[in-house]
């Protein structure tokens, strides 16, 4: 049997036992271990476990527990509601202003935790149920705290382009720079899109009734200091590591320590939010851990069969497709694997096979690292396999149903569709920053 | 079921229960060896153990965590299909596909117990300044993805007794319903 055959072969019997639906790992595992077994008999046996002690020297994915657990603590502690408030109180008045704050809200918290989890749950406890009473429509709600939670991977910190600086090996601080434009502009088209909906139907998102405006400016000025815990916070961990005073690892333990002392200082640090936030930590950083070093095994042994070259000998040689063909290709298989494949999996898996691919084909990997991100967002919301639609599922109050979440997230989509074009089209948007900063 | 695998179940459950949730709290841990790391940096000279103690520290989290976090339900399968099933229906396809996932434990099991050997063999130590020795820290992983095992047999078994509509003490499932759902 020759190497590509086999390679089709493994991805292929890893669909269906992914289709099986056993826990993704032990899917990816068993067909990365029983293959290398298979193909390289006794010297293959080892591999489960050679990627292990990998993983291990893996040295930025340290920053992946300490991020989770961050990201938790800014939920569970509930220190985000004073954020929500002044959001509240500043944006009411507008028609969609709520909504509006809403994206603000999660761009700020955004800055402060490199998943979109923390903003989903904050989203879907504080923001949600607010909104509802407010008389805000429950389809167009559901869908701005989906989107706006997503920003939590394109705004720095991020943890999914630590993963990807990991695999295309390119510098953390780079990628995290070229992630502040497309995220600012990703927020500013969600925020276009809500201010024009909200103009042909006031009643998707009506203004504050009157009384409730009534709100001094003094105590307005006042609920401007909630925004001092997150500044110090994004400070004490992203500006620290953009001044070079802190590796990006030890940033993340700064981070970590710096939302845990806003949580003590907020008077919110009690026993059953330690608990809660370090149970759900262990829970989340096992399952991506567990995956990760599945698709390492897994990684290896396509690496050892050559795929790579084999895949661009099929799109350069085969199909004669320039460069630019090639990468609109990836985008749209990535999108459509989105749909079908846990978005963890296909970080690990998805990404060693195209992200040379790119390299080979002259793109700057730092600007694709952005695309990639942003794909990512997309794949994260597209169901049926989103993992925020079974977040949201999970989190939001039981008046949203299922099909209220698939129906939100359309106009979303169609929205950070067009941001992934313009990212595409003036690649500017994310290099300017760290060209300018790393001054190239 | 037999006694001896309702035990077997019963104990697996128990030992990966207190060693994850000691396995929890290693957050802090690395938390801590990182504060340490940039203020020693910072202020005083740069350690050389920190690096390597972090990394030791994660893998020892996921590793010893792995069992708990199974029990937790937080590995994400694919539910394109699996959503749509009974209980029953789910259980008796993870019986099956769990061979699969017992195959792959049993394999890093393998690799995991040979690089231990040449650890403990060749008093192995790491290619760096602070130069630890190897085997402690295999010594954990190994143990770790034992408990792993133990804990996908364990599941094996209750899967296999919700597949025939029990749980795993015998009682029927329909009942147990009925009585308020709450399972062993």
């Amino acid at each position: 049997m020759s190497y590509e055959m086999i390679a089709l072969l493994m991805f292929s019997s890893m669909m269906i036992m992914l289709l099986t639906g056993q826990r993704v790992y032990g899917a990816i595992g068993f067909v990365a271990a029983f293959a290398a077994l298979m193909l390289w008999g006794d010297g293959g046996s080892e591999m489960a476990f050679t990627a292990a002690m990998k993983l291990m020297k893996w040295y930025p994915l340290l920053t992946l527990p300490l991020f989770i657990y961050m990201g938790y603590m800014l939920s569970e502690s509930k220190i985000a509601d004073d954020l929500y408030k002044m959001f509240h109180v500043w944006m009411g008045p507008l028609n969609g202003g709520l909504a509006i704050g809403t994206i603000g809200l999660m761009v700020v918290i955004s800055a402060m935790n490199g998943l979109s989890v923390a903003g989903m749950a904050i989203g879907a406890t504080i923001a949600l149920p607010e909104l509802l009473k407010r008389g805000y429509d429950k389809v167009m709600v559901t869908g701005v705290i989906q989107a706006g939670s997503s920003l939590g991977i394109l705004v720095p910190p991020s943890v999914v382009l630590v993963l990807y600086g990991m695999i295309a090996r390119q510098p953390v601080g780079q990628l995290w720079l070229a992630g502040v434009f497309p995220g600012l502009m990703m927020a500013s088209l969600f925020v276009i899109y809500i201010v024009v909906r909200c103009k042909i139907q006031p009643h998707l998102g009506p203004a504050l009734p009157k009384e409730e405006r009534q709100v001094g400016w003094g105590e307005k000025f006042r609920l401007l200091r909630a925004g001092i815990l997150p500044l110090a916070i994004f400070f004490s961990m992203t500006g620290l590591f953009l001044m070079g005073f802190t590796s990006l690892v030890e940033s993340s333990a700064v981070g970590a320590t710096a939302a845990t002392v806003g949580a003590l200082v907020k008077g919110r640090l009690n026993r059953h939010v330690i608990e809660e936030t370090i149970r759900k930590t262990l829970a989340v950083s096992c399952m991506f851990m567990w995956i990760i070093l599945a698709a390492m095994c897994f990684g290896a042994v396509f690496d050892g069969l050559g795929a790579v070259k084999a895949i661009e000998f099929f799109f350069v040689e085969k199909m004669g497709l320039g460069p630019w063909q090639i990468l609109i290709m990836m985008q749209l298989s990535y999108l459509l694997m989105g749909m079908f494949l846990d978005d963890t999996a296909m970080l690990v898996i998805v990404a060693p096979l195209y992200v040379p691919l790119v390299g080979l084909l002259g793109f700057d990997l730092v600007w694709y690292g952005v695309l990639y991100t942003i794909t990512c967002q997309i794949a994260y919301m597209t169901p049926p396999f989103g993992y925020n639609l079974f977040l949201m599922r999970a989190m939001a109050p039981p008046e949203v149903t299922l099909s209220d979440i698939y129906h939100s997230i359309t106009p979303f989509v169609l929205v950070m569709i067009f941001g992934l074009i313009l990212v595409m089209i003036f690649p500017d948007i994310a290099l300017w920053l760290p060209h300018w900063h790393y001054g190239k | 079921m037999p006694k001896a695998i309702i035990q077997y179940v019963r104990y697996v459950d128990a030992v990966n229960r207190v060693v994850g949730r000691f396995a929890m709290y290693l957050v802090f841990a690395m938390i801590g060896v990182l504060l340490y790391s940039s203020i020693a940096k910072t202020f005083f000279l740069p350690p050389l153990w920190t690096f390597e103690m972090a990394q030791f520290l994660m893998a020892a989290y996921y590793i010893l965590g792995g069992g708990y976090s199974m029990q937790l339900d937080a590995h994400v399968r694919m539910d394109l299909l699996y959503s749509r099933w009974s209980p029953q229906r789910m259980a008796f396809v993870d019986t099956l596909t769990s061979v699969a996932l017992i195959t792959y434990l049993v394999l890093l099991l393998y690799g995991s117990v040979s690089s231990t050997e040449y650890a403990l063999k060749y008093g192995e130590t790491s290619y760096s300044s602070w130069s630890p020795y190897m085997a402690p820290i295999k010594l954990i992983m190994t143990f770790g993805i034992v408990l792993m095992l133990l804990q996908a047999i364990a599941f094996f078994f209750k899967d296999l007794a919700t597949a025939r509509g029990r749980t795993i003490d015998g009682r029927l499932l329909a009942d147990v319903e009925q009585a308020g759902g709450s399972s062993s």
